[in-house]
């Protein structure tokens, strides 16, 4: 009797994204999972990218101009959010996941974002004016 | 004082699309959500399916959503909904019946596999099966640190609604089913029991498979903190692999 209709059960993952609540451990469950795919796209890019340097100079060089360019370096800064976002966030994940902090999961979440933000204005300081 | 309160209900039945329908009821002032959803059902659609026993949030019998999030009608007064329109689907993550009514079967299973069943005395048998009575919490053999008294749990399924991960995998034993056998831990010392308990709990479609969203322990109105019992239940699985790696 399951009226699920099956287009709608293929689909289901994206009530993983479903921030309706806008409850804390919702929201860093969403940004584990956004994150996640972004860092595997990356990892591709970079993999991509590290395949110019196969061709020498004249494939590396032109390459290294466009990477320092501002728009490339937001690139960047995105990149380095994705990190600290995921792997601050993965670490909470784990020590609750292992029974430590578990009532304190939300102040846990807020001064690991916290300090994320202060390291990710740091970088972005030494990105641009460094 | 009355209130005037539109009501947009979600309505189903198998091998139909299924639509929204929307009642204008009129409630009195102090009236919750359900009182609003039997006035749509008695003036203006007797084929409206919904469910309810208590009125007062101690059977769990009336869970749906409401405007998006997993409540209890029969105490979600309607003036919280500013006089706006109600949406009111059914529970996710369940087969539905048909419209408000969801298919409970498969959460009453997972809570009955870790033997817990709330019966009257009188019962001896569920589906034909005979049953042992859960036996209540004995004080001596009761742990020192303290718990939740799992019997706070309605069983009312708004932690599996809630769950991003039963969305993902309908094999998920699901947030009660885990905290009944946290709760079940809890009663026992009994070595083989706690084994059999953590063996239930210690698989892949079961406390490995949460992924730490906490929708369960938000969302549940009776503070049965699922999603803490889910973390207690790895940490004493863990616990238990560590003893016997170093053969402690
Ligand atoms: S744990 Fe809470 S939300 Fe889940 S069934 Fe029990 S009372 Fe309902």
């Amino acid at each position: 009797m399951n009226l699920y209709r099956p287009e709608l059960k293929r689909f289901r993952f994206l009530r993983w994204f479903d921030f309706r609540s806008w409850r804390l451990g919702m929201l860093a469950y969403i940004l584990n999972r956004v994150t996640a795919i972004g860092l595997v796209v990356y990892l591709y890019l970079h993999l991509a990218v590290l395949f110019l340097l196969a061709q020498g100079p004249s494939g590396w060089d032109p390459f290294i101009q466009i990477a320092r360019t501002p728009w490339f370096l937001m690139l960047d800064v995105i990149l380095l959010a994705g990190l600290l976002i995921h792997g601050l966030n993965g670490l909470r994940v784990a020590l609750t996941g292992f029974g430590y902090g578990v009532r304190s999961q939300k102040p846990l979440f807020i001064a690991l974002m916290i300090f994320a933000a202060i390291v990710l204005a740091v970088g972005v300081f030494k990105m641009f004016m460094g | 004082m009355s209130l005037q309160v539109t009501l947009k209900i979600l309505r189903s039945r198998p091998h139909q699309e299924q639509r929204y329908d929307t009642f204008d009821v009129t409630v009195p002032d102090a009236a919750n959500v359900l009182d609003a959803i039997e006035q749509a059902w008695a003036h203006h659609d007797r084929d409206l399916m919904f469910r309810h026993a208590c009125h007062h949030a101690s059977c769990g019998t009336c869970a749906v959503r409401i405007n998006g999030r997993e409540k209890l009608p029969c105490i979600a007064p309607v003036k919280d909904y500013d006089g706006g329109e109600i949406k009111i689907e059914p529970l996710r993550n369940f087969p539905i019946v048909g419209d408000l009514v969801v298919d409970v079967a498969p959460f009453f299973q997972n809570q009955e596999a870790s033997d817990f069943i709330i019966t009257r005395p009188t019962e001896n048998e569920l589906d034909g099966k005979a049953i042992a009575h859960t036996q209540g919490l004995d004080p001596e053999s009761a742990p020192t640190v303290p718990f939740n008294r799992f019997e706070n749990c309605v069983e009312c399924g708004i932690c599996l609604s809630a769950c991003p991960t039963m969305s993902a995998d309908y094999k998920f034993f699901g947030p009660a089913g885990l905290a009944a056998i946290k709760r079940q831990l809890d009663k026992t010392t009994d070595a083989n029991e706690r084994e059999k308990l953590l063996h239930l709990a210690d698989d892949e479609h079961g406390v490995w498979r949460c992924h730490s969203a906490w929708e369960c322990t938000e969302a549940c109105p009776q503070s049965v903190f699922p999603a803490e019992s889910i973390m207690a239940l790895r940490k004493e699985i863990n616990a238990q692999r560590f003893k016997k790696f170093f053969r402690l």
